[in-house]
């Protein structure tokens, strides 16, 4: 226990030390505005920049599928500002007036223009913005990582390490243990006998979500998951998956109830229509409302500083570092258990999801029955080795399955 | 002056957090479909296949390993069987030529003794017999030795035949030993 104070203790000194480092210039002139606001929302959206702190912020490249007046074409630029120089791109301030050349300029000058909506010169504007936001670019560095981490990992058990031998090292454990949770904890009982069909999208959706909260707690990292428009496409594969898993039965279900009264059908159907939809738009609100939330509460307890700096001078916002350290680096490391449990969660949940639709109703209504009891007693038979009465008392009784 | 006095009122609109990017959403699906994909052959397909064999391996040899238990202790208790019929088989063999000696001894202690008791008898019968002729003998001569003396005292010859008779009358007449 003094251990793992001191551990915490050290971290916490190790956190302030880089706070004083790194946050002195933002002490010095406190952020954008004198309230010392932390712009907490702004630092949780999505952008079209990269904020890299001693560098400043880097833009990123703008790729746009844009009606113009004079047709369709797909233009490409390195950054927002390009865009704007090319005259064929304006920005507005959000409400749909576009700004003044001038107005424009000064933006680009203040390093803001990336902030405003962009919108197209002349025509009927952009269709499509696939620009690389940095909330994508969160999204292609967690599927790089996963790939890397799948592809070496594969490796090693296609050589026969984990094969053929036991597995070696932590990493190759390490991840065995979240490979095998996955399809022991969370694949097996939710979806039953044809849950290895499912293993390869639950794998994939538990790491790359996994991977993209760990990677918004590193420093100068961007959390994927902490943008509605990626949970919410995560979700819909799971929808999608769901409802081509569905059997005869689930449909039925859904729009032919059995066993329910004929008058009460018109209220239930739409219910269990709508209910179609906001299991996986729950799914997608989860996570990103974990994920958001963590960010919006570090950057708010951590901008308390410079709110106090702001406020009442420099000597307050240093003396405020003593409390909002170490509440940001208790709220750290909650983040970092909630990266693992949303993970989790919406793994488990889209396994069940998909259990639900595979699920015959063999015998109706008893679906929620726990297995015959009887069932549970043959396990435990098979589990017994007769012919040896001494090893079978000092076996550990097996635990039963969830 | 005042131009930028105006402008620095155009303040960039706070960006939303539920923002409707239809771009992020095709991204996030193409790579995340690519990863799947890749995944799916080259990562999950064969460790999720690797730990399944492997499952199904360390359970067999587990099974195997118990029924060879399971054999070793049969063959064990055989064994154990085998050897303590065999002992149970040799001590009744030693028993039985220990009984068979016995009786061997028994009954050449019993042939011998009814040989020697044979032999005796024969003995004896001999001897009797032997006795009986020289008491035979010892009359016929103490017959004739009675006459030659009769005869010398007598001085007469007497009818043979009747002094014979006589004599051997009297011989008659002497006890038997």
């Amino acid at each position: 226990m003094p251990v793992r104070q001191h551990c915490a203790l050290s971290t916490g000194l190790f956190l302030l030390a880089l706070v004083l480092l790194l946050g002195s210039p933002g002490l010095a002139h406190a952020e954008s505005d004198v309230e010392g606001d932390p712009n907490a929302i702004g630092h949780s959206a999505n952008g079209y920049y990269l904020d890299v702190m001693p560098i400043g912020k880097i833009e990123l490249p703008r790729l746009l599928l844009t009606r113009h007046a004079d047709g369709l074409s797909f233009d490409v630029y390195g950054t927002t500002k390009e865009a704007l120089q090319s005259g064929r791109y304006v920005i507005t301030d959000g409400e749909g007036n576009v700004l003044s050349e001038a107005e424009m300029q000064y933006a680009i000058d203040q390093k803001k223009h990336y902030n405003f909506p962009l919108a197209a010169a002349s025509g009927p504007g952009i269709i499509i913005d696939f620009s690389i936001t940095r909330h994508l670019l969160a999204v292609f560095l967690s599927a790089l990582l996963l790939v890397i981490i799948g592809l070496r990992l594969g490796a090693r058990y296609r050589r026969g390490i984990g094969r053929e031998e036991a597995p070696r090292g932590v990493w190759q454990n390490m991840m065995e243990v979240l490979i095998l949770f996955v399809r022991d904890e969370v694949a097996k009982p939710a979806i039953g006998g044809k849950y290895s069909r499912y293993m390869p999208y639950l794998l994939s959706v538990f790491f790359f979500i996994l991977i993209g909260n760990l990677l918004g707690l590193i420093p100068w990292g961007v959390t994927a998951t902490s943008n509605i428009m990626v949970t919410g496409t995560l979700a819909a594969f799971t929808f999608v998956i769901t409802q081509f898993s569905g059997t005869k039965d689930y449909w039925r279900h859904i729009f032919n109830p059995p066993g329910v009264p004929l008058a009460v059908k018109p209220f239930l159907v739409p219910a269990e229509f709508i209910g179609l939809f906001t299991k996986p738009l729950a799914l997608a609100f989860r996570l990103f409302g974990n994920m958001v939330s963590g960010h919006l509460v570090i950057v708010s307890i951590l901008g308390l500083i410079f709110i106090f700096a702001a406020q009442f001078g420099a000597g307050v916002g240093w003396a405020s570092t003593l409390l909002s350290v170490p509440v940001t680096l208790f709220v750290w490391m909650l983040k970092f258990a909630i990266s693992f449990i949303q993970a989790y969660v919406f793994t488990i949940l889209s396994a069940l999801f998909i259990g639900m639709a595979l699920e015959d109703h063999e015998h109706e209504h008893h679906e929620e029955e726990p297995p015959e009891p009887h069932e549970a007693l043959l396990e435990q038979a098979e589990e017994y080795v007769p012919g040896d009465g001494v090893s079978t008392t000092e076996r550990p009784t097996p635990q039963p399955t969830v | 002056m005042t131009i930028l006095l105006l402008l620095q009122q155009v303040d960039p609109p706070t960006p939303s957090l539920l923002q409707v990017d239809a771009g992020l959403v095709f991204w996030t699906a193409v790579v995340f479909l690519i990863a799947l994909g890749i995944l799916w052959k080259y990562a999950w397909g064969p460790i999720t296949e690797a730990l399944d064999e492997r499952e199904t391996r360390i359970q067999e040899s587990m099974q195997a390993a118990e029924k060879a238990l399971e054999e070793a202790r049969k063959i064990q208790a055989d064994n154990e069987r085998a050897r303590r019929e065999a002992e149970q088989e040799g001590q009744r063999i030693l028993r039985e030529a220990r009984e068979e000696a016995e009786r061997l001894r028994d009954e050449e202690v019993q042939e011998t003794r009814e040989r020697i008791a044979t032999m005796r008898d024969q003995a004896q019968d001999e001897i009797a017999r032997e006795k009986q002729s020289a008491l035979d003998d010892l009359r016929a001569e103490v017959a004739d030795l009675a006459i030659e003396a009769a005869e010398r005292i007598l001085g007469e010859a007497l009818d043979q035949s009747r002094h014979r008779k006589l004599v051997e009358n009297m011989i008659e007449e002497l006890p038997q030993n």
